[in-house]
């Protein structure tokens, strides 16, 4: 079975159109990249997918490890299986990481049926998973993201991934505002997750991420429609041609 | 006592004159008390077995407004501290600085029935706090508590003063704390009012603080259908620092209102006021900041903030910060804010799998958070990081 499986979705922001009929399917252990211009519709398709309800959405299904996310909230989103990344990390100034990460850990855990983690079992798996993401304690004791530096945040961001293990996760432009050093850090975190049951969805504009986490698949979103799939290699003609062959092609 | 029998007549006479004040009154323009002019009070008094939990080693416990010296517990006191009942003693400093200001202090001084005296001698530096604790559950009563506290030159006190009501009694609490802290004394005070949801509850206080002397003051209000706190200060010598800071929740129908007056005298003082406030149902707090450059306080540094987070419309927040600066070099900002809780922090906690009423829960927490992490007695900011939890429980449940 697909663990995400994407029908004609359209999706309305403020009222227009963003999305106009999307199709994708995601199994199990792959990794798909969605390139495209600014304005494509990327960052709409990930947080129609997270439930961010701004986002309208108009037509289609989404089905998510075989259930409909129409009939499930964001947090129920995550609780089952789904993580986004954030392309800009929200700061919450009051609320220490280290607080915010229990309480999503255990949000998780309680739904998936497993016993809360105590102070010295969840200091032990922070400690596990901090070490590959390069997280300083005080990043940990700091509030959620306040102050951090845009590096940090998108850290951060895959630390969250890897504490909170979902099935599929969505890395939305977590490339965009890191210099080379944080974006090999950030993908050697995404690739230590890579499992045969993890799936991810990366959302970038440039072919530069996609060397360091190497997709299955690959498909060009212009306008709200993906209007070609391939294989990594489609990712590298890109690079070379640029989107415009597709942009002239659909005509705006 | 004949000189505090004069005050005492002298107030009562003022009081029966002046009545209740009207929301015609500049300083009351937000506050109508004429529920509580209503009300008929006697005194019979009764004991109570409400529970409470000492914050410190040394405590005095009133039981509906009287002291308790069976409750209390002063084993230890050091040398040099006096710590005992307002009627034991006849200090000539009662009523120097808290004199006709307001209804409430005429009525207070013309019939305060017990309250506290703490007088800390020069020098004397305290392990531990002094915990004032009031309880009430006497329906119909009327409280009317003085407290006076001294602290000498260079001496250092933490004094917690803690009023806990049974819920739903009506009561009136009116009391009135005089403060004086010395040159170079350090003085940290907390009011932790948690009054019964049905009572009155109003205090004034006025601090008077000497050369390199530190006060901080942090004002907890939970209860009372109908509260007001006036905190005022006086910085009369040089160097002196005054942090006010104070975090109201509320619910219901309740109304609370901070009138803060801060008076810089002389040069080189600081005085730092951040209040903020939870409003949720058709709550209202009226928030008064008020500071004072007076023309020879040159190198003065005033901030004072307000900030609010209403958690529902029909809640209703006034906010009047207030500078008047005579002295040319000084260095003041105020500001006020009202807000609603972050919903792009709220997605961004339910995208980690937490659910709306906890997100909700932990950034109201965090909001209120900034007033407690100033706090420096941590048995205090455990007790009050509790109460806020339980507060926030039971608004968003």
């Amino acid at each position: 079975m697909a663990l995400l499986d994407i029908k004609n979705l359209h999706a309305n922001v403020a009222g227009n159109k963003i999305l106009k009929g999307i199709n994708l399917t995601i199994n199990p252990g792959e990794v798909h990249a969605i390139m495209g211009p600014n304005g494509s519709g990327k960052s709409t398709l990930s947080n129609v997918l997270a439930g961010n309800d701004v986002y309208e959405k108009t037509q289609g299904e989404i089905l998510f490890d075989g259930k409909n996310l129409d009939e499930l909230a964001a947090h129920e989103r995550a609780r089952s299986g789904l993580f986004l990344a954030f392309q800009y990390p929200v700061e919450i100034p009051g609320i220490s990481n280290m607080y915010f990460l229990k309480a999503a850990v255990n949000a998780i855990r309680e739904y998936r049926g497993e016993e809360q983690l105590d102070a010295m079992d969840f200091i032990d798996l922070i400690e596990e998973k901090k070490t590959v993401m390069q997280i300083r304690d005080d990043l940990l004791e700091r509030a959620v993201n306040s102050g951090f530096s845009g590096g940090e945040k998108k850290r951060n961001e895959i630390f969250q991934m890897a504490m909170l293990e979902p099935k599929l996760g969505i890395l939305d432009e977590t490339d965009s505002g890191l210099d080379i050093d944080a974006l090999r850090i950030v993908s050697d975190g995404v690739n230590a997750l890579r499992s045969p049951d993890r799936s991810f969805l990366v959302i970038t504009h440039y072919q530069r991420l996609l060397d360091y986490i190497v997709p299955d698949f690959v498909h060009v979103m212009v306008d709200g429609k993906i209007v070609k799939s391939g294989g990594k290699e489609l990712a590298l003609e890109l690079e070379n041609d640029g989107y415009a062959s597709w942009v002239d092609e659909e005509g705006v | 006592m004949e000189d505090l029998q004069q005050l005492r007549d002298k107030a009562a006479a003022d009081f029966e004159q002046r009545g209740f004040p009207t929301t015609k009154e500049e300083l009351w323009r937000f506050i109508d008390v004429s529920a509580l002019a209503k009300q008929e009070f006697s005194n019979d008094w009764q004991s109570t077995e409400i529970e409470f939990q000492p914050l410190g080693k040394y405590s005095l416990v009133f039981e509906n407004g009287k002291l308790s010296t069976e409750k209390s517990n002063l084993d230890g006191l050091p040398e040099g501290v006096k710590v005992g009942s307002i009627m034991d003693q006849a200090d000539a400093r009662l009523g120097t600085l808290a004199d006709s200001q307001s209804a409430f202090v005429a009525a207070n001084t013309a019939y305060f029935s017990d309250g506290a005296f703490i007088e800390v001698a020069e020098g004397v530096q305290l392990d531990s706090p002094i915990h004032l604790i009031y309880l009430a559950d006497a329906e119909g009563s009327a409280f009317h508590l003085r407290n006076l506290v001294s602290a000498g030159k260079g001496s250092k006190l933490t004094l917690i003063e803690q009023y806990i009501g049974e819920a739903e009694k009506v009561y009136w609490t009116n009391a009135v704390t005089e403060m004086f802290v010395s040159d170079h004394a350090a003085v940290d005070h907390y009011k932790i009012q948690q009054e019964s949801n049905a009572a009155f509850h109003f205090q004034t206080m006025e601090t008077r603080l000497g050369a390199d002397a530190r006060f901080s003051n942090h004002a907890i209000t939970t209860g009372a259908v109908l509260g007001r706190n006036d905190i005022r200060g006086k910085l009369i010598g040089a160097g002196g620092e005054a942090i006010c800071n104070g975090l109201y929740l509320l619910k219901g129908k309740q109304v609370f209102d901070t009138h803060m007056f801060m008076d810089h005298a002389v040069e080189k003082c600081n005085s730092h006021e951040l209040y903020k406030g939870i409003l949720d149902e058709k709550s209202k707090a009226i928030f008064c900041g008020r500071i004072l450059v007076q023309q020879d306080a040159q190198q003065t540094d005033a901030v004072q903030s307000n900030r609010n987070l209403l958690l529902s419309r029909g809640a209703k927040i006034h906010s009047l910060p207030q500078l008047e600066i005579y002295a040319d070099d000084v260095k003041c900002t105020h500001g006020a804010t009202v807000g609603e809780l972050d919903e792009a922090a709220l997605y961004y906690l339910e995208t980690r799998g937490i659910d709306p009423v906890r997100g909700k829960a932990m950034l109201t927490f965090a909001f209120a958070n900034e007033v407690l992490d100033e706090m420096k007695c941590s048995a205090v900011k455990t007790y009050v990081e509790k109460l806020v939890q339980e507060w926030l429980e039971k608004v968003s449940g």
